[in-house]
């Protein structure tokens, strides 16, 4: 099939990405809405459903191979400090301690575009690495980090965005705290404007905390060298992206890297980027010539491994007593910590309502303190909580009901770009949602039951990218035995990439999903994007369907050699070619398979190129019922009613298992997780899951899904939206306009936890 | 980390083992591993009491009251049916601890002598408790700390069996010196200003072995409330124990004990003095509710936990006394 190469941009994660990307020249028709089709769409099972309830699934961390040796990291126990002088003898001589790395002995490899070392003099935080040890043991290696002696000279530090935004604070690199000097800022149309048109004007400042990953799997990485090639095992969401940086660390060709991730214990965005214990494990195994794993604990993972920027919020909103909005600004700071990294979060304000001004400005600041990563929805999240606390609040002064408010305000087209959107059915969701948590039943007048319990319900809009994009590859290899292997460089983080593969082979070629092999998780494979910015079903499923159709075409042509008939004289169906005019003559894909030389038939499938002119988005809304003891200031959140508009549906098994994650994600967002920092020393407090709290099953709300769409016309040929990251960006702003329904009380930071609601309650 | 491992087949040579430098007991190891991996207990002997036959028992006997020993399991106190009638207040307390794993590991000796959550002295903080100079907390993120008791540590005790057992006016049994007696366990627990380092009174050689509790009066009537901000697996913010005995509508006589407020278990006697013969029916109740912890002094961060305690008692009397 005809391809041809083209410029494509894609949103990734926080940014637009243009790159250019093989795409084919002819497109297929979507497919029609789920009813009609046969396998995708339909609650199948996850195909690695028996290796991972097995215990057979091997993650990183269960990798071994002979001759393992363990690495672990000594690290900076300061906010702000320099390497003076580190003696490694006594460590050295600690039996079964085979290497330690550390800046004597490590060369200068750029890290964090290029503000700092691989291993710098130059500690900025609590956790910036000092030096690794790898032993035949992981014991051992612990115990040498305790016989490393460091000379540190502390320095001044500091710990939040506003003390780091003060001229006289100290500086964590010598360029100053804010990123890039300036604020990221946007405007359209005229704000002063737009303000003197409001009937009221309402001005609010909210506050979110830093909140951590904390996946079940921690990071870690095995580095094996076999000759000059080089094989890593990583618990990575971007098998790429670790190749390329290791390549470019270690000064290598990309094609003598081989990175595999197989099976992962989640993510969230902290395993978009190759980590340095990846690179420290490769120089340390090359060195000795031993496979090295390396593996941080659960401290590690709450200093090290990036975390949720928090944010302060400045948010004025001018609406007329009909319910139009005039005017939107939005001035955001946030911490990124040490380290460059984005912790702007305006997008939501400047796209969800129709609005002709706005004015966003964003600050990332730097401050003494590990830095952040992308999160799951980075900078929407923390946007969303504010945006849909003010609508709300906007809609009660002018007494408009909050739903009726944000239908007024629906905004049919991509206001930043001008653009359609290439579905949106956010209308929809608004509808199904409120009749599901049966909206009307709300308090109209908040907080006014008159009971020791009171309950509320909230609601809170989100929006997000997700249409994925090339480039995007697949290889198909029809067997002998009729069964198919799927090759692709793509990666399941527990969310059923793994599944939809198969359903989308299986739907094409109309055969059994359990004759499908998929194979994904390695750099020899095709390439496909990182999983990340909910990308990995919209950019990857298309190019299964395009290398399924050519595997179709194939098998045609192939028959029509076999039973000397003409091309267009044959039909496929079920694993069968056949005369379209002669019922009789046919033949099996074992049979053709058997018959051509090579005894199999390969394909290559591509992503086809994203339409022009047009935005694509996700759309979602989620209701929150909840109960406030007015007593204990405790928040029960009853039941979270979600309605998506997420394009065609895969798999509703795997589709709601994300959004089921999603939800009580932010649940923790909303209510209990915060990483906390001593300001006086800098150091994290929560090291642990028992002080770090995520929620427990106990905590988790009843959960009912509705999906309003049936597919994107536009986006694919498949037209799916990817539902990653929308499943979490609106439940920690629907519980807490749920909150304030219920008890009349606007909590405007996170986590809402007793001690604040009591506050509220009782000053 | 190295340090030997002793199995003592008997309370006598559990003791000695005890008594040698820098020695801790072991039994669920749910608390001491944990802090051993951590690196803030770094014992050179550690002595596993698992191995020591006869305190695994359940007893009770009418007319005086109940054993428990101390390597009775977390789980067998929150499924016993004789203390779920009996001592419903113990039971709930039980119950309410951390998780089912959790409770399936941990025992009655080692959950009396847990060791606080304080997030400064489980870090790398050369605090106070672990004979260091500042109380990092005093200044710090004390929203979980104490209210009252304070000084110069300010940590909270983290047991719930204890705050039970202190409102049934319970006795800790150690092994001391070769022999085996009872402690009122409002004595048994200390204040960080006789001894910032140690939250009990056990001196090197001495261990629990066992809790009795006496008889309660088959009218009385008990229950634990334990506010936790996460639904499990996690400590109390404030809990209260409570036990009260009423007659025609008047609280004759109640216990009250609290959790989450002091650095231990904290027993207010004029609190339990004001309850006795009140009348249910009358405002009284807000009365004595609204005057507890009026001697409290909370640091910065932790001064919901006023209105939270008295907001307690309210419920917790309210559905005793219905």
């Amino acid at each position: 099939m005809a391809v041809k190469i083209i410029k494509s941009k894609n949103f990734v994660e926080t940014d637009f990405v243009e790159s250019l990307a093989e795409v084919p020249v002819e497109e297929y028709k979507p497919w029609p809405e789920n009813d009609k089709l046969k396998i995708v769409g339909k609650p199948v099972s996850r195909i690695d459903a028996y290796e991972k309830v097995s215990g057979t699934a091997s993650y990183t961390t269960d990798k071994f191979l002979p001759n393992m040796v363990y690495g672990k990291i000594l690290r900076s126990p300061h906010p702000n400090a320099i390497l003076k002088n580190l003696n490694t003898e006594k460590a050295e001589k600690l039996e079964g301690v085979l290497k330690i790395l550390s800046f004597k002995n490590c060369p200068e490899i750029s890290w964090y575009y290029d503000t700092s070392l691989l291993f710098d003099k130059n500690l900025r935080y609590q956790g910036d690495e000092v030096a690794c040890v790898a032993a035949i043991s992981e014991r051992i290696a612990l115990e040498a980090l305790k016989l490393i002696e460091v000379e540190y000279e502390t320095l001044p530090f500091v710990t939040t965005a506003s003390e780091a935004m003060m001229s006289e604070s100290p500086k964590v690199h010598g360029w100053g705290n804010i990123l890039d000097g300036k604020p990221d800022t946007y405007v359209r149309g005229d704000v002063e404007k737009g303000f003197n048109e409001a009937d009221q004007i309402i001005e609010e400042e909210f506050n979110t905390q830093v909140v951590v990953h904390n996946p079940t799997e921690v990071h870690c990485s095995l580095a094996n060298w076999d000759d000059d090639k080089l094989t890593i095992w990583d618990s990575t969401q971007a098998i790429f992206s670790v190749r390329d940086t290791v390549a470019a660390s270690l000064k290598i060709p990309s094609s003598k890297v081989r990175v595999i991730k197989k099976f992962m214990g989640g993510g969230f965005g902290s395993k978009l980027e190759a980590g340095k214990h990846t690179i420290m494990a490769a120089l340390i195994s090359r060195d000795i010539g031993k496979p090295v794993f390396i593996s941080v604990d659960r401290k590690e993972m709450n200093l090290a491994v990036g975390n949720r920027p928090d944010s302060n919020q400045k948010l004025k909103i001018g609406v007329k007593k009909d319910g139009t909005i005039t005017a939107l600004s939005h001035i955001s700071y946030g911490s990124v910590g040490a380290y460059p990294d984005s912790a702007g979060c305006s997008w939501p304000l400047k796209t969800i309502y129709l609005c002709p001004n706005v004015k966003t400005e964003e600050y990332s600041v730097l401050t003494n303190s590990g830095r952040s990563r992308a999160m799951r929805a980075p900078g929407h999240v923390q946007g969303t909580f504010a945006l849909e606390a003010i609508i709300d609040d906007a809609a009660e002064k002018i007494g408009m009901d909050p739903l009726e408010f944000r239908l007024k305000n629906y905004a049919e087209t991509d206001q930043v770009f001008n653009v359609p959107y290439t579905s949106k059915k956010l209308k929809d969701a608004y509808l199904k949602g409120a009749e599901i948590i049966r909206w009307k039943r709300r308090n109209k007048t908040p907080g006014s039951q008159n009971s020791e319990v009171k309950n509320g319900i909230g609601m809170a809009t989100q929006i997000w990218w997700g249409g994925g994009g090339p480039p995007a590859y697949a290889a198909l290899k029809l067997n002998r035995d009729s069964s198919i292997n799927v090759f692709a460089g793509s990666q399941d983080l527990g969310t059923g990439t793994y599944t939809f593969i198969a359903q989308v082979a299986a739907e094409v070629l109309e055969i059994p999903v359990e004759k499908i092999k998929v194979d994904i998780g390695d750099t020899d494979f095709p390439y496909c994007p990182l999983s990340g910015g909910s990308m990995t079903a919209p950019s990857v499923a298309p190019a299964i369907r395009d290398a399924a159709e050519q595997m179709k075409g194939k098998l045609i042509s192939a028959a029509a050699a076999i039973l000397n008939l003409p091309e267009e004289e044959l039909m496929y169906s079920q694993g069968l070619v056949s005369s379209i005019k002669e019922k009789d003559k046919k033949i099996s894909i074992t049979e053709i398979v058997s018959k051509t030389r090579n005894r199999e038939l390969i394909t290559n499938g591509a992503r086809e190129k994203n339409p022009d002119g047009y935005a694509t988005n996700s759309f979602g809304v989620q209701f929150a019922d909840v109960s406030v003891d007015t007593l204990t200031g405790k928040v029960k959140v009853n039941k979270i009613a979600a309605a998506y508009d997420i394009g065609r549906t895969l798999n509703p098994k795997t589709l709601y298992n994300q959004i089921h994650g999603g939800i009580i994600q932010g649940l923790g967002y909303a209510l209990f997780e915060e990483r906390l920092l001593d300001r006086k020393t800098g150091k994290v407090l929560t090291t642990n899951l028992h002080s770090y709290k995520i929620p427990t099953i106990k905590d988790a709300p009843e959960i009912e899904i509705a999906i309003v769409s049936q597919f994107d016309p536009l986006n694919s040929s498949i037209g799916v939206k990817g539902v990653g990251e929308p499943a979490i960006i609106p439940t920690a702003a629907a519980i807490g306009n749920a909150v304030y329904n219920a008890i009349g009380k606007r909590i405007r930071s996170l986590p809402i936890t007793p001690d604040k609601i009591i506050k509220a309650l009782y000053s | 980390m190295k340090f030997e491992y002793h199995q003592p087949k008997n309370l006598k040579e559990a003791g000695k083992y005890l008594l040698l430098n820098n020695s801790i007991p072991f039994s669920g190891g749910t608390d001491i591993l944990a802090l051993m991996k951590d690196g803030i207990v770094n014992p050179d002997h550690v002595v596993n009491l698992k191995t020591i036959d006869g305190l695994s028992d359940i007893k009770f006997e009418t007319g005086k009251g109940l054993s428990i020993g101390a390597l009775v399991k977390i789980k067998e106190i929150s499924q016993n049916q004789m203390i779920a009638e009996n001592f419903p207040v113990l039971k709930i307390a039980a119950s309410e601890i951390a998780s089912p794993q959790l409770r399936n590991m941990g025992t009655v000796g080692g959950n009396l002598c847990q060791r606080p959550r304080c997030m400064y002295f489980r870090d790398d903080f050369d605090c106070i408790r672990k004979g260091g100079g500042t109380c990092y907390a005093f200044e710090g993120f004390n929203k979980y700390h104490c209210i009252i008791g304070g000084g110069p540590c300010y940590i909270v005790h983290p047991s719930d069996l204890a705050v039970a057992l202190l409102a049934l006016d319970a006795a800790v049994i150690i092994y001391s010196d070769g022999k085996q007696k009872q402690i009122p366990i409002d004595d048994f627990y200390i204040l960080p200003e006789s001894d910032a380092m140690s939250e009990t009174i056990l001196k090197p050689g001495e261990f629990v072995t066992g809790i009795f509790i006496p008889e309660l009066k088959s009218e009385a009537r008990s229950t634990y409330f334990k506010f936790k901000e996460r639904d499990v697996w996690d400590f109390a913010i404030v809990s209260v124990a409570a036990i009260i005995r009423k007659n025609n509508g008047i609280i004759e006589w109640g216990s009250f004990a609290f959790g989450g407020v002091a650095p231990k278990p904290w027993l207010d006697n004029a609190f339990n003095k004001s309850i006795a013969g009140i009348r249910v029916a009358s405002g009284s109740i807000e009365n004595v509710v609204t005057k507890a912890f009026d001697n409290a002094q909370p640091l910065q961060l932790n001064s919901y936990k006023i209105p939270l305690v008295r907001n307690i008692l309210r419920r917790v009397i309210t559905q005793l006394s219905a």
